[in-house]
């Protein structure tokens, strides 16, 4: 059992570049099957359920959300969620959410590896918040909640998912959004 | 001959990521299945090398699959690899209870995928 773990003791210059290529391709693989699922969803259903997929088994959280942003932008109500509480996340209210705006304006915001600070004022830890665009503006915002623990935090595979799920996830929210 | 891998898993999009990284870093053939039902009747008709296979799936769930195809006599020495999301020991143990030789946590990450299918299969 367990005889073939990797070892980490590949630090020669060849076995390095070896692992690193690899990983390469394990990351772009990640990329390209996060948007071929969103850009093949059949139907809205199908899209949020795409979402689900791509945070459990490409960025590694069982608890995601999604918030529809109100008309006024100033509070974002939720619409669909998988693993999270809705009665504890119904309502997020702008002017009481300080990463709020800079995602009301088109950017992902992620949480860093090592800060203590949570991205929402909430008791659940907040792993990132992702704008979903519709025509270039925000229409809805993706909240990832706490990460599997074997997971560190968000790497830089999971920010090109992130960004993938921002620019391809419309239909999720827009059931008659053309691709 | 290229070694064969089946994949089992009901996310479409797990089984285009891993199939992407096996057919660009390996030389391995992969077959698939959706669920642990499909996966026994696959595995007993390609006979793979190495099967590996989610645990939380509709129909029949990969824990359940795993020993049901250590009862087939085709079956019983092929390398199965579960793959979960939880790396907890209670969660891990129960995989190998069920028979599987190995385990691999979600999400994959491509290299740990690769040096794990090399080292039951070569390269």
């Amino acid at each position: 059992m367990l005889l073939a773990r990797m070892s980490d003791n590949s630090n020669s210059p060849t076995e390095l570049e070896g692992k690193v290529s690899v990983q390469q391709a394990g990351d772009q693989a990640k990329v390209f099957a996060a948007r071929m699922r969103l850009q093949n969803a059949l139907d809205q259903a199908d899209a949020l359920d795409a979402i689900r997929e791509i945070a459990v088994n490409l960025i590694g959280t069982e608890e995601v959300a999604v918030f529809k942003i109100d008309k006024k932008r100033s509070e974002l109500w939720l619409y669909w969620s998988f693993g999270a509480d809705p009665n504890k996340h119904s309502v997020l209210e702008v002017c009481r959410e300080p990463r709020l705006p800079e995602v009301l304006s088109g950017k992902p915001v992620f949480r860093s590896r090592f800060s203590a600070e949570n991205l929402l004022s909430t008791d659940d830890p907040v792993s990132a918040l992702v704008p979903i665009l519709v025509d270039g503006s925000p229409a809805a915002v993706i909240v990832l909640f706490r990460l599997f623990p074997h997971k560190m935090g968000i790497e830089p595979v999971d920010k090109e998912i992130c960004e993938v799920l921002s620019n391809c996830a419309g239909r999720a929210i827009e059931p008659y959004h053309s691709r | 001959m290229p070694k064969k891998v089946l994949l089992v898993d009901d996310s479409t999009t797990t089984l285009m990521m891993e199939e992407m990284i096996l057919k660009q870093r390996t030389n391995y053939e992969c077959v698939t299945a959706k669920d642990g039902l499909d996966a026994i009747s696959r595995a007993v008709v390609e006979t793979p090398d190495l099967i590996l296979m989610d645990i939380v799936m509709p129909r029949m769930n990969g824990f359940e699959a795993c020993k049901r195809m250590r009862q087939q006599a085709s079956l019983r020495e092929t390398p199965i690899i579960l793959v979960t999301t939880c790396g907890e020991e209670e969660y891990v143990e129960a995989g190998f209870q069920s028979g599987c030789s190995d385990y691999i946590t979600k999400p994959i990450d491509g290299f740990e995928l690769v040096t794990l299918l090399q080292n039951y299969l070569g390269e």
